[in-house]
């Protein structure tokens, strides 16, 4: 894993009002985040689908300009663009101009990134290779597989090679072959130094290759830190299953330690809190029960992720009933 | 700078190159020249003139529709299949991209109206019909004219769709041909706010007018150097007006 070092990313109070049409009331897409990103680290910028991702990242890339706010990028406001030769971007679903062979391709990019041409060759040469694609250089990209298209979609942000890659979406829509050589790409990314932000939804992926995540829920950013932290550890948990179980254990395991109890036959399976897992194996046993299996039940991102939408709905929900009078 | 400009030129041109459609109205055009043949077929006099009458208007008809139909959709479509995105998201200006856009349409047009332009001198040749250098003064302005008509059309697509694109800038072309009759009528109107609102609007509409040299070449009338050299300066001066302030406008422009 990565130590924490500079900051490459900063955003300070982000807000993005758009306006639907004229004289509509503005809808607010992003409301005064905050996050940074360190270098070197893969960051996974997560949130429901309309949280405010693409726009953060659009705002990010100069695409679109925020309303209110500030955001620095290797230092420099994102409002400038001299930096951006240090910045690699692979859009949302990759619509790139599909007459062209991946060689053409990737040597246009090469060429708006100021590439001198004698250096173009070896360097379109070793993308393709490093993303799998040296088979089809010659191939027009409207033959390629979507998984193909995220690839050279890859080469094309790091035509460049720069120090911050940002990637939207990279993994949405495709197979599990096709996700883990895209996740497979974005680890190699840290290893060779660079800074990787992306944008997902896909909370499995983030659990296996980001460092850290930012969570966004309705243009609110609602954490921000480690995944590990995320995943606290009050909230892991444990089914201990027990034979022979007094009706008063059963009672004492409910009461006591806050368990979820299911009979199967002679059999009780309690869901107890992991770290009390040893006092519950003790006070069974004393109890004269007998103690048939403990097997850890891993929380997921996903469940916890869905609990903090939850949680934001049903404030919001709540707030609109109080100002609403009901 | 120039690089990234002619990056994306040369890639608007090999997008235009491979695009099937632009063929089909290319032949298209070249057939109607033809066609001039058989229509002269129909009168006993000046069956020459009626050759090169049609080819030259099919010629001027047919590159100010490609000019539209090309330009309309030139920065609509990029915006709307987010191939921008990876664009202006590296070290490229909003106003190279729209520049190297324009340049790369051009060029496209030109091309077209090269090979319309050859059909016209083959089908000339072979008919016998005379060649002067009217006929390479009028070809050039009618170049010109859609240099112009594909910025305007830049323009509009730059904040908006392809189909009030193409709208407006139809009725920029229409408009355009017009303006000299507009000019004359307001200065011949007894009240002053019409003749102030028409001349306003003869400084400010193109006048496509001047690019159109087709009487002096069918007839070999004299053509004065200022006819040729004028025009083109005009049209210069006018693209440079309208692609600043669409790259103004595109400046601004959310990608949403």
């Amino acid at each position: 894993m990565t130590t924490e070092g500079r900051e490459v990313v900063r955003v300070e109070g982000l807000v993005k009002d758009f306006r639907p049409g004229l004289g509509i009331r503005a809808k607010r897409v992003l409301d005064g985040i905050t996050f940074s990103v360190q270098e070197n680290e893969i960051f996974g910028f997560v949130g429901p689908n309309g949280a405010g991702k693409t726009t953060t990242l659009k705002t990010l890339m100069g695409l679109i300009r925020p309303t209110a706010g500030s955001a620095t990028i290797l230092g420099h406001d994102i409002r400038e663009s001299g930096f951006r030769k240090h910045v690699g971007f692979l859009p949302e679903v990759s619509y790139f101009y599909d007459y062209l062979t991946g060689i053409e391709f990737l040597d246009f990019y090469a060429r708006l990134s100021g590439l001198p041409r004698a250096e173009r060759p070896d360097r379109i040469a070793t993308l393709l290779g490093w993303v799998g694609l040296s088979h089809a250089g010659d191939s027009r990209l409207r033959t390629y597989s979507k998984g193909m298209l995220q690839r050279i979609g890859i080469a094309q942000a790091l035509i460049h090679d720069p120090q911050v890659v940002f990637l939207d979406e990279p993994m949405s829509g495709l197979d599990p072959l096709g996700r883990k050589e895209i996740r497979d790409l974005i680890l190699r990314l840290r290893t060779d130094g660079k800074t990787v932000f992306m944008n997902t939804h896909i909370l499995s992926d983030v659990e296996m290759v980001c460092d850290r995540v930012a969570i966004i829920v309705e243009g609110k950013i609602r954490y921000e830190g480690r995944i590990e932290d995320f995943i606290a550890e009050d909230r892991q948990q444990a089914d201990v299953v027990l034979a022979r179980v007094p009706a008063e254990l059963a009672t004492t395991l409910e009461e006591r330690f806050d368990a979820e109890l299911r009979g199967h036959g002679h059999q009780v399976e309690a869901r107890v809190p992991e770290k009390r897992v040893n006092d519950v194996l003790r006070v069974a046993i004393d109890a004269g029960a007998e103690v048939v299996s403990v097997t850890p039940v891993r929380v997921s991102l996903e469940s916890i992720f869905l609990e903090t939408i939850e949680e934001t709905t049903h404030a919001r929900d709540r707030g609109a009933f109080v100002e609403e009078g009901f | 700078m120039f690089v990234r400009i002619l990056a994306i030129a040369t890639n608007t041109l090999r997008e235009a190159v491979r695009n099937k459609v632009l063929y089909a109205l290319v032949f298209f055009a070249v057939m109607l020249i033809g066609v001039g043949v058989l229509l002269s077929t129909l009168s006993y006099v000046e069956q020459e003139r009626i050759i090169q009458d049609v080819g030259l208007s099919a010629i001027r008809l047919f590159s100010a529709l490609i000019s539209i139909f090309l330009g309309v959709g030139l920065i609509h479509r990029e915006v709307d299949r987010r191939t921008i995105y990876t664009i202006v998201t590296k070290s490229v200006a909003r106003w190279e991209f729209l520049l190297g856009k324009y340049l790369g349409l051009v060029a496209t047009v030109w091309l077209q109206v090269v090979v319309m332009s050859v059909a016209f001198l083959a089908v000339s040749w072979l008919t016998g019909a005379p060649l002067v250098a009217q006929h390479v003064y009028a070809l050039v302005l009618t170049a010109g004219e859609a240099a112009l008509l594909v910025a305007i059309a830049t323009f509009f697509s730059s904040f908006t769709t392809p189909m009030l694109a193409s709208f407006f800038t139809g009725g920029f072309y229409v408009v355009g041909h017009l303006t000299r009759e507009m000019k004359q009528l307001g200065s011949q109107s007894d009240v002053e706010s019409v003749k102030a609102i028409a001349g306003v609007l003869y400084r400010m509409l193109p006048d496509l007018e001047s690019f159109n040299l087709t009487v002096e070449a069918l007839h070999g009338l004299p053509v004065a150097p200022a006819e040729v050299w004028f025009p083109l300066a005009y049209g210069v001066f006018y693209v440079a007006i309208v692609l600043l302030l669409g790259s103004v406008v595109f400046h601004y422009k959310d990608f949403r």
